[in-house]
């Protein structure tokens, strides 16, 4: 925000084609974003009543026999949540024990060349 | 044999067309000496199509396409297809064309000609049909492979000698495994009859040498560092280019060579599992597809393991499905370099501003590896995990569906939301330029194409080695189940955001297992170098005492000549002679006993 | 033989003695020529007749004969006899064409290494060498062995020390070569005198048959057989008999490195190999032991530790001298497994490594020539600066390391194989090891020429000078001969397949 000044300026290097998505970095929109998966999973998870695992081709976790044979157990995205959160808690720790400074095994980094500098955009040419 | 062929120009000619990779390979060396740009990027793209079209022509008569020399008493089998090789042979001369698409704006006659010598050495290496055949492609690619990697300027320079050296290391092993085997079948190099998957085991000799050549190339665990070394420091084209082939090629040899071996199941599924972590807290984003691609060859390793007709299938599917999608998320990572200079997800942000074309073909690729419905893996990886199934490895099928959700982590969110949404940078750069925006646009159209429901997935299972072999991926079930998956993972994505325990980027090094070698095996050397200076010096000075006293007496003893004195610079030498004298009398005295 | 029609009937006879003779004679009237030219032509035309004539000998016993010459007439075990069997031809050839390619390698060469003055007698001086070598192949008398060895010992001193108005420590290397060359001789010397005690003659073939009617002999064959092997060892740079090796190699002309490098070892060897193998046999046990062992042992630590030696040096021609090392090594490994197949490796190893070596030499010679280049530091930018010269000198390298499609290839897998025949199996892998030290010094030459920039002289990069054209042609027909043997190394093989019959060996 403190680049408002800026905004105007700025805008004449947008790309004409992504001014129509502008809105994909509204505040709002990022914060409502959360709602896709969810509705995207109450709906999979209806259709897993539609379409039940078959037994035949079925990992012991899909069925499972609770006094009746459940079988359209979420269980896939209860992997899915519980393994994409476990590599993303894992990150801390991890990055904690494997960090070090970026030129640490001493190969000079000589700074990266930019082919094109930002300075000349020119998109109305 | 030799001698025949060079005087007889029609049989030259028909061996030079025998194995597609040789046009590729002659191309690229052509190339080297062609000054005009636009003579080169022809041959950079008609050169696969021509190859393409000759892997199509010996598709025809499978039998009749083989070709072999005879030379010094081995023999060279140049030319040998069947379905197995058939299907890479398409796959890497479709890459090349792509490739060739994208490298169009450069001009550097080095990048052509390697680029060309490279891919026609994979192809060439393919349809190989004996082990020396084998060996001497393996090589060439690597060797001409390096090239690309030092193209990406002087920090590039260390990592492709160690590139070199640990393929290298390779070929050897290759070549080494490959001798002792063919010694216990009478010298017999043969690579494998023709449609024959898997003809060595673990226990037949130098089985063990061959597989740890074919390891290091193909990325297994704890060999797997050339691959995050190399490929991020290498330049923008040549990151496209590498991705394509090397490791591919020894996916080829590993599924020739050991396909139903139980051992690579599991290496192939802690392969899937592992890059996840390193992926995950990775700052450089071509780094993070290096360590994906290394996730990818994974799950084809264990489809190599497991062995059946539909895992074989599986990973020939994946196989073609993988240089594409992962050669686009590479290319729009490329794209993102060339314009911003850095693909630092630390420094990147907000990009689909100004390259939205590029923002786009990334998620149709990042939704390809992750295997969203109507997406290319969704069609091909599920084989490799169905067959996991029916073989009742539950184990190695939680790990792969572990690491599916881990794809979703590092290749299907953090890469393009990084690079493209996440917080914006602030900057605002060109689009790609028009023929990487082509290139990546024809990737993504075959993304789309070999997962399309209606022709689409049916014609790229018409290419796998078991064609007879039914596989139906548009179940209900499986639709569902996929989504569920995706959609949980892209759930426990927004939901950690919220919660602010989403880590961001830093700029760091991460410590993977070349530290053995960048670091530990480093200081070990500096430090065996100091302390021998240190013993030779104190050596030199005991010599000297050594001959200031008992010196002179033996000196006298042991030498005929005797004239000069302590000090002569051939006294040590002189005192050698003697002592060898002594050493070949005891010996020759000995032998008697 | 069709070509075996272009030479004269009495060539073929007469030819072993022609060979000797005549670079002997000429070489004392080549001293006292007045002009350096006319003793450059005198020389070039002798070491031509001597090729021609050793090419004829080659394709006599390739045909599959061989030929006892006697020397005035006289009959062997009294008179001294030339014998022109598979097991020497192809060393003769050897000594003869690289004497033809070093002498056209001279006329550029010798001009700026060797002072005007000394230029004729060392043209002289050269001719004796070739014939001391000539001979001491050549010959089937013991003693005359010694004799020609010593005649080309010490016109080798001689040029060794030529080298010093280039670099004064020639000298010094010169010096230590007489010193262990004469101990070397006359261990060789003392040897042949207990072997003419325990059976009383002095021809080869003679005393052979003796000491297998003695079943080996006694105590005093295996002294001679001891004192024999140091000696020779030490002319042929046995590790660790090499010492002297790598000063000579360094400080001496040009000119004289490439001929000592690529014949005078190879002759001490071919010695080493008649008198282990035909004089004494591998059928008495002492033979055995040493040759097993010994050679065997040696020549794996001569391999390691001169290839590591080569790692370290900061000097070109000391690199390539310890390469030198290494590479004996590799022969006495293939002569140590004492099997036909063994021999035989060693034997192409022998050849292959000539080649190779020369084609080195002749390049580092052009860097000296042009630049004045021995330092590795210094090759920075040679590959833009002189890149024909700098193309061989890779080629030659990559052979060096036994690239496929090299001589050195050929050389590595001849020896792997016989290695694995012989049930080997570590042979193999420390050939493999020492391939990889030999990429390391290798590559190391070949990355600064290639990757670093040329020097700057006044703030201007170096302009390319490219090496005169009678240095190039020498240089690149050995590295197309390499690169032959590499596709096609069937007479390279079939001349090692001849010697090792006429050596025997183990079944």
């Amino acid at each position: 925000m403190a680049k408002k000044p800026q905004s105007k300026k700025q805008d004449d290097h947008i790309h004409p084609f992504a001014r129509k998505f502008l809105w994909l970095g509204d505040e709002k929109i990022i914060r409502g974003f959360i709602w896709v998966p969810i509705i995207g999973l109450i709906i999979t998870v209806m259709a897993g009543f539609i379409f039940p695992h078959d037994p035949k081709h079925a990992a012991p976790w899909d069925i499972w026999r609770v006094g009746f044979t459940w079988d359209s157990f979420p269980s896939w995205a209860l992997i899915g949540f519980c393994a994409y959160s476990f590599v993303v808690l894992s990150a801390e720790p991890l990055f904690r024990l494997l960090s070090r400074k970026e030129n640490y095994y001493g190969e000079e980094e000589v700074p990266e060349v930019i082919i094109e500098p930002t300075a000349e955009v020119h998109h109305h040419d | 044999m030799i001698d025949l062929i060079f005087k007889n120009p029609e049989v030259l000619a028909d061996m030079f067309f025998s194995n597609p990779g040789f046009i590729i390979i002659f191309a690229g060396f052509l190339c080297a000496f062609l000054p005009r740009n636009e003579a080169r990027k022809f041959l950079v793209g008609a050169a696969p199509i021509a190859a393409a079209f000759l892997v199509w022509r010996a598709a025809g008569d499978m039998d009749g396409a083989r070709r072999a020399i005879e030379a010094g008493g081995n023999e060279f089998v140049l030319m040998r297809i069947d379905r197995l090789s058939m299907i890479w042979g398409y796959v890497f001369c479709l890459a090349g064309v792509l490739n060739a698409i994208y490298a169009l704006h450069e001009k550097c006659r080095i990048t052509d000609s390697s680029a060309l010598i490279y891919m026609g050495a994979a192809v060439a290496g393919v349809f190989a049909g004996d082990f020396l055949t084998l060996f001497i492609f393996w090589e060439l690619a690597a060797l001409s492979s390096v090239f690309l990697v030092w193209k990406g300027g002087e920090n590039a320079f260390p990592a492709g000698v160690r590139y070199l050296a640990i393929h290298i290391l390779s070929g050897v092993l290759l070549l080494a495994g490959a001798v002792i085997y063919a010694r216990s079948k009478e010298w017999d190099f043969t690579f494998g009859e023709a449609g024959e998957y898997g003809f060595l085991s673990l226990q037949d000799p130098g089985a063990v040498l061959l597989m740890i050549a074919m390891g290091i190339k193909c990325g297994f665990p704890f060999l797997h560092n050339w691959i995050q070394d190399a490929y991020p420091k290498a330049s923008v084209t040549g990151t496209v280019i590498l991705s394509a082939f090397t490791t591919k090629l020894a996916l080829y040899a590993l599924a020739r060579t050991f396909a139903g071996e139980d051992i690579l199941i599991y290496i192939g599924a802690i392969m899937t599992c592992f890059p996840v972590f390193f992926a995950v807290i990775e700052n450089d984003l071509r780094r993070v597809l290096s360590y994906s691609l290394n996730n990818q060859l994974g799950f084809m390793v264990c489809g190599i393991g497991l062995g059946t007709e539909l895992a074989m299938n599986g990973v020939a599917a994946h196989l073609a499905a993988d240089v594409i999608f992962k050669g686009l998320l590479f290319m729009s990572m490329g794209a993102v370099l060339m314009r911003v200079g850095t693909a630092k997800a630390s420094e990147l942000g907000g990009l689909f501003r100004s390259m939205p074309y590029t923002t786009i073909f990334c998620l149709i690729g990042a939704g390809s590896i992750a295997a969203f419905p109507l997406l290319s893996a969704f069609v091909t990886k599920s084989m490799i995990i169905a067959s996991a199934m029916n073989q009742h490895e539950y184990i190695v099928m939680g790990m792969l569906l572990f690491a599916s959700a881990g794809v979703m982590e590092h290749s299907g969110i953090k890469v393009p939301y990084f690079a493209f949404f996440s917080h914006d940078s602030g900057k605002r750069v060109k689009e790609a330029p028009w023929n990487m925006l082509v290139a990546m646009g024809l990737a993504s159209l075959l993304c789309v194409f070999f997962a399309f429901p209606w022709g689409g997935y049916q014609f790229l299972y018409s290419l796998l080695p078991f064609p007879e072999n039914y596989y139906a991926p548009y179940t209900g079930n499986h639709v569902v189940t996929q989504l569920q998956l995706l959609f949980a993972a892209m759930l426990a994505f927004a939901f950690l955001k919220r919660m602010k325990v989403y880590p961001d980027e830093r700029r760091a090094e991460i410590l993977d297992f070349d530290w053995t070698y960048r670091r530990l095996g480093k200081g070990i050397a500096v430090w065996i170098d100091a302390m021998w200076t240190r013993l030779s010096a104190n050596l030199a000075i005991i010599r000297k005492d050594f001959f200031a006293k008992a010196g002179q007496r033996l000196y006298h003893m042991f030498s005929p000549a005797g004239t000069f004195s302590v000090g002569a610079p051939s006294g040590l030498p002189t005192l050698l002679t003697g002592g060898m004298l002594v050493l070949v009398l005891i010996v020759v005295y000995l032998a008697r006993l | 033989m069709g070509m075996l029609e272009f030479f004269p009937e009495w060539l073929q006879y007469h030819g072993a003695a022609l060979a000797v003779v005549l670079p002997l004679l000429m070489g004392a009237i080549c001293a006292i020529l007045p002009s350096e030219r006319l003793a450059w032509i005198t020389t070039l035309i002798v070491v031509s007749i001597c090729t021609v004539t050793a090419f004829g000998l080659l394709l006599v016993t390739f045909g599959g004969e061989s030929v006892i010459y006697k020397m005035g007439g006289w009959d062997p075990p009294k008179g001294i006899s030339y014998v022109i069997d598979g097991l020497n031809t192809p060393v003769i050839f050897l000594i003869s064409a690289m004497a033809l390619l070093t002498t056209l390698y001279g006329l550029p060469s010798v001009v700026a290494e060797v002072e005007p003055k000394k230029r004729a007698p060392f043209y002289g001086a050269f001719l004796i060498g070739v014939a001391g070598l000539l001979g001491m192949v050549v010959t089937g008398d013991a003693f005359n062995v010694f004799v020609f060895l010593e005649v080309s010992s010490i016109s080798t001193y001689v040029l060794v020390a030529m080298g010093a108005s280039r670099d004064r420590r020639a000298l010094a290397a010169a010096y230590r070569y007489l010193i262990l060359g004469s101990i070397g001789a006359t261990f060789f010397v003392i040897g042949l005198g207990f072997l003419y005690m325990e059976t009383g003659t002095l021809n080869m073939a003679d005393i052979g048959r003796k000491l297998q009617e003695l079943e080996g002999g006694s105590r005093v064959a295996m002294v001679a057989f001891g004192f024999i092997t140091v000696g020779l060892g030490l002319k042929l740079a046995m590790f660790p008999l090499h010492m002297w090796l790598p000063g000579a190699y360094a400080h001496a002309p040009s000119f004289v490195t490439v001929f000592l490098a690529s014949t005078a070892t190879k002759a001490a060897l071919y010695l080493m190999l008649r008198f282990s193998f035909t004089v004494f046999d591998v059928s008495f046990d002492y033979v055995l032991t040493v040759v097993t062992y010994l050679f065997t042992g040696l020549g794996c630590a001569a391999m390691v530790l001169g290839s590591l030696q080569a790692i370290f040096q900061t000097d070109a021609r000391r690199t390539l001298a310890y390469s030198s090392v290494a590479q004996v090594g590799y022969m006495l490994l293939g002569v140590g497994m004492a099997t036909s197949l063994g021999l035989t490796a060693g034997y192409v190893h022998l050849l292959n490594h000539a080649v190779i070596k020369g084609a080195l030499f002749f390049a580092l010679g052009a860097f000296w020539y042009r630049y004045g280049i021995t330092r590795t530091e210094d090759f920075a930018g040679l590959g833009k600066m002189m890149p024909w010269t700098m193309g061989a000198f890779t080629l030659g390298g990559l052979s060096l390391i036994g690239v496929p499609l090299t001589a050195g290839f050929i050389s590595k897998l001849q020896l792997a194989e016989a290695a694995l025949q012989r049930g080997w199996g570590w042979a193999v892998f420390v050939i493999m090891a020492t391939s990889i030290l030999a990429i390391i010094y290798i590559g190391r030459l070949i990355l600064t020429a290639y990757f670093q920039a040329p020097p700057e002289i006044d703030g201007e990069v170096v302009k390319r000078n490219e090496a005169p054209l009678m240095m190039l042609i020498p240089m690149w027909i050995l590295v197309a001969l390499s690169i032959t043997i590499g596709v096609n190394s069937d007479f390279v093989v079939q001349a090692g397949q001849m010697a090792a019959e006429v050596l025997g060996g183990i079944s």
